[in-house]
C-alpha cells in the first residue's frame, strides 16, 4: 500500500553545520532524536571532495548510516555548468559530472538523485544506461520561479515523457503554492536593504487575489508585471525583492496532475513556522491531502529556508524551525493516512 | 543573501613572514549552501579605509595548502573551497594595515549552478590592529 513518509533535508541545518555546532554525527543523531523516517542529502554541503569524495569520508558515512539507521531518501546533485568564466561545459563534460554523481549517489546509498533545476534535457538520453546500471531515478525539481512554464524544465518534463523510463521523474518544491510571501523574507528585505512599504503592498495584493509575480510577469521577469513599476520607490531594494518574490509561486495544485505518476520525492518548503504550529505561506494539509488522494509513495521532505532570512545579530532557530514543522507533517499525515 | 556568512568576525590580521610583514588576511565563508571548484568564486574584493586594493595584490586560499591569485583561480577545477571550510583572503601590501582601528570591507561572490546571476555577499568591518 503506498504511504507517504516523513523527510528532513539536512540543508535545514546547513547554520549550524558551517558554524560547527553540529558535525555531521549530530545532524544524524538529530534527526533520529525526532523520529524521521528519511533524510536528503547535498553532499557537496556536508562531505568533501565531492563527487569523488576519499575512502575515509565513505567510510564515516557508511558508520553514521549504520548506526543512526535512517532512510536515505534523494540525493541533491548539481551540475556546474558554469564551472569556468569563459565558458559554458560542453555536452560531453555534462554528461560525464552526471555519471559520476550517480556512482557516487549509488556509492552513498541513495536511489534518488534530486537533479537541480535547469538541468538541460538532452544529458538524459546518455545517462540513463548509468542511472539504471546503478538503480539510481533522476529527477529534475520543479521549483517556483524555474519550474513550470520555464522553457528549459518544459523541455526536461517533455524528454522525461519521450524516454518513458522508471529511472527519470520529478522532485516538486512546495515552493510553486505559496498563498502568500514569506513573512521573514519581507522583513528582512525591508529591514536589510530598505524595501518600500509601497511595493511590498503591491505584492501582497497580487498574492492576495490568487496571482503571483511570476504569472503576472508571464514567467519572464519582474519588469513584465503590469503596473509593478509605478509602485518602485527605492528602485534598487525594491526591485531585488519583487525580483526574489519572483520564484515563490501561487498556483493550483492541478498543476502537477499530469506528472502525478512522476514525482519521486518531494521538497516541503519552511519559510516559517506560526504560533499556531502552521506554515506561514504554505498549506500542507491541501498538498497532503492532494498527494494521498493520487496514491504517492515517498517521501515529503522538510527544507527549512527561513535561515537564510534571519535578521543579523539573531539566533537562527533551525532545530525549533525543523521540529515544529515534522510535528505538523507527523499530525497532518496521521489524520489523512491514519 | 549570505552576508552571514562573509568575513568571519576577529579574523583579520597583519601576517608576517621571515621576520616581515607583508600584507593583512581575514577570514570567510562561502556564498553559497554548497562547496564548489575555485573556478567559480566569481570575483573578491577588498576595500580598506574607502581605497580598493588592486586585484593583482590578492591572495587566497581555501585550506593553506596552495594559494592563488585572482586570474589563477579562474582555471582552478580541481580544488574546492569546501561549505564548512573558513577559507582566507590576503592581501599583499609591504607593513600590513598600521596601528590603529581601520574600516575594511569584503566581498565575495560565488557563481551558481542555476541561479542566472552570481551570489555576492558584502560586510564591511571595523578592525583594530
Amino acid at each position: 500500500m503506498s504511504r507517504i513518509k516523513t523527510c528532513v533535508s539536512l540543508y535545514s541545518l546547513q547554520c549550524e553545520f558551517m558554524a560547527g555546532t553540529m558535525k555531521l554525527e549530530d545532524v544524524f543523531r538529530y534527526m533520529k532524536e525526532l523520529e524521521v523516517e528519511g533524510i536528503e542529502l547535498l553532499p557537496d554541503q556536508m562531505l568533501h571532495g565531492t563527487p569523488e569524495p576519499s575512502e575515509e569520508t565513505y567510510a564515516e558515512w557508511d558508520r553514521l548510516v549504520e548506526k543512526y539507521g535512517l532512510d536515505l531518501a534523494c540525493d541533491d546533485i548539481f551540475l556546474n555548468t558554469n564551472l569556468y568564466k569563459n565558458r559554458e561545459l560542453t555536452k560531453r563534460e555534462c554528461v560525464d559530472l552526471i555519471k559520476k554523481e550517480i556512482v557516487m549517489a549509488h556509492r552513498l546509498g541513495f536511489k534518488v538523485i534530486r537533479l537541480v533545476s535547469m538541468v538541460p534535457a538532452w544529458v538524459l538520453e546518455p545517462v540513463l544506461p548509468t542511472a539504471e546500471k546503478y538503480g539510481i531515478s533522476l529527477c529534475i525539481e520543479i521549483h517556483g520561479g524555474l519550474g513550470f512554464d520555464v522553457p528549459k524544465t518544459e523541455e526536461f518534463l517533455q524528454e522525461m515523457l519521450r524516454l518513458n523510463s522508471p529511472y527519470i521523474g520529478i522532485v516538486p518544491d512546495a515552493s510553486l503554492f505559496c498563498k502568500r510571501v514569506p513573512r521573514v523574507i519581507t522583513e528582512y528585505y525591508q529591514q536589510v536593504f530598505g524595501t518600500s512599504d509601497e511595493i511590498v503592498r503591491f505584492v501582497d495584493e497580487i498574492f492576495a487575489r490568487g496571482s503571483d509575480l511570476f504569472s503576472e510577469g508571464k514567467g519572464i521577469d519582474i519588469y513584465h508585471v503590469p503596473g509593478l513599476s509605478e509602485h518602485i520607490v527605492n528602485k534598487e531594494a525594491d526591485e531585488a525583492y519583487a525580483g526574489n518574490v519572483f520564484g515563490f509561486e501561487n498556483r493550483d495544485l492541478s498543476c502537477m496532475d499530469p506528472y502525478v505518476k512522476n514525482i519521486q520525492h518531494f521538497h516541503f518548503k519552511l519559510y516559517e513556522m506560526t504560533d499556531e504550529g502552521e506554515e506561514y505561506s504554505i498549506d500542507y494539509r491541501e498538498i497532503l491531502e492532494y498527494l494521498h488522494k493520487h496514491g504517492y509513495d515517498g517521501y515529503v521532505s522538510t527544507e527549512y529556508e527561513g535561515n537564510r532570512w534571519v535578521l543579523p545579530g539573531c539566533e537562527i532557530p533551525e532545530k525549533e524551525q525543523i521540529a515544529k514543522h515534522q510535528k505538523m507533517l507527523k499530525k497532518l499525515l496521521k489524520e489523512i493516512q491514519g | 543573501m549570505f552576508e552571514n556568512n562573509v568575513f568571519v568576525e576577529g579574523s583579520c590580521r597583519n601576517v608576517e613572514e621571515d621576520g616581515k610583514i607583508i600584507g593583512y588576511e581575514m577570514e570567510t565563508y562561502i556564498t553559497y549552501y554548497r562547496g564548489i571548484p575555485l573556478s567559480m568564486v566569481n570575483h573578491i574584493k577588498v576595500e580598506t579605509d574607502g581605497v580598493e586594493v588592486p586585484r593583482e595584490n590578492i591572495r587566497f586560499t581555501p585550506d593553506h595548502i596552495d594559494w592563488f591569485t585572482l586570474d589563477e583561480m579562474e582555471t582552478v577545477a580541481g580544488i574546492k573551497w569546501e561549505y564548512d571550510q573558513k577559507a582566507t583572503v590576503r592581501v599583499l601590501q609591504e607593513g600590513g594595515l598600521p596601528k590603529g582601528v581601520h574600516k575594511v570591507r569584503l566581498t565575495v561572490c560565488t557563481r551558481t549552478a542555476y541561479i542566472p546571476f552570481p551570489l555576492e555577499g558584502v560586510v564591511t568591518r571595523e578592525v583594530t590592529i
